[in-house]
């Protein structure tokens, strides 16, 4: 083993080599970083888009708008129901009076005070839900047969195709992001295999002595494998640089902003759980694989012991 | 001891053509033999397989006792170790100082930098190039880079020394140094042997001669001449 790990041999025949290989050492490394920091970006804006949304389905609520003229035994069999079902977190009511209370809060200093007389607002049941994405269906058992609400119920407001769509797009973009990624990452390995070749090419006579004379299969192998680490790594590296100066001085304003407005703790810079340091920590671990395997491929391919 | 032994090996290419038929051959420790024959004889397969560069398609082929046609490809380093090799074309790495190319042929099977640095102006006293450690191979006469050659496979003192085709770019009174250089390793107990086609130093040697014929051995003679 000692002879594998002399470091001499493996970092003075790699920077030799990237040397030597300048330009497609460089677009290799470049398209390394390029790709690695769009991996970041993205899992970035995932990972916040995600607890934004995840943050919205919590708030999601049905809100069930009485009729004024509701007897109380039906409001309260209304209520007993809704308790009843599984899928129902909790529910809550809201008289007409406090719904007013609740509005003047809301809009308190605003013109539309004045203009209100008496209390023109109905009382209501605010059904939140264990799983959001069953609001639709909870909703519609409020309905009956022709569509029309059932009795004591005025209208059934939720958040209706719009929070169908906040689900569907998510899960587009993220395929679609993971496509891009996919994509970048063969074209980053091809780009390190094709460096490796050239490598390969470039100590082809060399190759020949040390074989000649005895080498060991992984004396020869060595340094062209830490020749695609160093690639991918140098790349990953520029890829957590650049990634840190865009958090710094965009993402984290955008976080601030969405902590302060919509509470949201969970997020990848701001969050408590440091996801942005897992993050940067794996696009280097990434990059690191991505070079030691495609040069793994072409050492399989052009280097023959 | 058998240095070498062949025993009802052959070569089949690829393509179906038999570079070597059957062959039986021993070569004793601290011989010196000439493989001859016309090119496409066999010669280069005769070499190519005893360092393994490509294997027999049957028969079994020992060095110093030890079957190498079942070598694992991880033990082959450790065979070739013990076999110098030498070549028409010298094999020399241009980007390198003369010291520097033994050096690095020591420096690659893990030799340590203390034993380089002893063994490699002992190996270039050997071969008369101690003064010249410090050029490049194009500096140097064909006959100078052949010497460097013989150093670098000599470097490690191996047991067996090939030779293919060693004086093939080399004009006559320079090839005969290089055939005394190759007859001063041999003295010191190094198995020779070399592959060539010239008449004049295989008949000047007088050392057993293996001549070879379309994949067989048609003459094995000791103190030999080149056509018989």
């Amino acid at each position: 083993m000692s002879l594998i790990f002399r470091p001499k041999h493996i970092f003075g025949e790699t920077f030799l080599s990237l040397k030597r290989n300048f330009l497609m050492g460089f677009t290799a490394i470049t398209t390394v970083a390029i790709t690695l920091f769009i991996v970041g970006v993205f899992s970035i804006i995932v990972y916040d888009v995600q607890g934004v949304l995840n943050s919205i389905e919590g708030q999601v609520e049905i809100a069930v708008y009485l009729k004024d003229n509701i007897s109380n035994d039906l409001k309260g069999y209304l209520e007993n129901e809704i308790k009843g079902w599984s899928e129902v977190d909790s529910v809550t009511y809201v008289s007409k009076d406090q719904a007013l209370e609740k509005f003047k809060t809301q809009n308190e200093g605003s013109d539309i005070l004045k203009e209100i007389q008496g209390n023109p607002l109905p009382a209501s049941f605010e059904i939140r839900l264990k799983d959001p994405q069953k609001v639709e269906q909870i909703a519609l058992r409020f309905v009956d047969k022709d569509g029309k609400s059932i009795d004591g119920v005025d209208e059934v407001i939720y958040g209706k195709s719009y929070i169908r769509n906040l689900f569907s797009i998510t899960a587009v973009t993220g395929t679609i992001t993971l496509l891009i990624i996919i994509i970048l990452l063969l074209a980053t390995m091809v780009l390190i295999y094709n460096t490796i070749r050239l490598s390969i090419y470039a100590r082809r006579k060399e190759i020949e002595v040390m074989k000649l004379v005895g080498a060991t299969n992984w004396y020869v192998r060595t340094p062209f494998l830490f020749e695609g680490f160093f690639e991918g790594f140098m790349g990953a590296g520029i890829a957590v640089l650049l990634l840190y100066f865009l958090n710094k001085f965009l993402f984290i304003k955008g976080e601030t902003a969405i902590a302060e407005t919509m509470h949201i703790k969970n997020l990848a810079i701001l969050g408590s759980n440091n996801i942005i340091l897992i993050a940067y920590f794996g696009i280097i671990v990434i990059g690191g694989l991505i070079g030691i395997f495609s040069s793994g491929i072409a050492l399989r391919r052009y280097l023959k012991v | 001891m058998n240095m070498i032994e062949f025993r009802n090996v052959s070569k089949i290419y690829e393509n179906d053509t038999a570079a070597l038929k059957d062959i039986n051959l021993v070569i004793k420790k601290g011989e010196f033999v000439f493989l001859v024959g016309p090119s496409g004889s066999g010669k280069s397969t005769f070499i190519k397989l005893l360092i393994k560069e490509i294997s027999a398609t049957s028969g079994t082929i020992f060095i110093a006792g030890r079957n190498v046609c079942n070598l694992k490809s991880s033990r082959i380093p450790q065979l070739r170790r013990n076999i110098g090799c030498i070549f028409q074309d010298y094999k020399l790495l241009s980007d390198r100082t003369v010291f520097e190319n033994i050096a690095f042929a020591l420096e690659v099977i893990g030799k340590p930098n203390y034993i380089i640095k002893a063994q490699v102006p002992q190996v270039l006293k050997l071969v008369g190039l101690y003064n010249r450690m410090d050029s490049y191979p194009h500096q140097l006469s064909g006959g100078e880079q052949q010497r460097v050659c013989i150093a670098r496979a000599f470097a490690n003192r191996p047991p067996i020394l090939l030779a293919d085709e060693p004086t093939g770019n080399l004009d006559p009174a320079t090839s005969e140094g290089i055939m005394k250089l190759l007859s001063r390793i041999n003295i010191i107990g190094t198995t020779v042997v070399m592959a060539t086609h010239e008449r004049s130093i295989v008949n000047a040697m007088r050392k057993r001669v293996v001549e070879l014929e379309q994949g067989l051995i048609i003459r094995d003679q000791k103190r030999g001449v080149y056509g018989s």
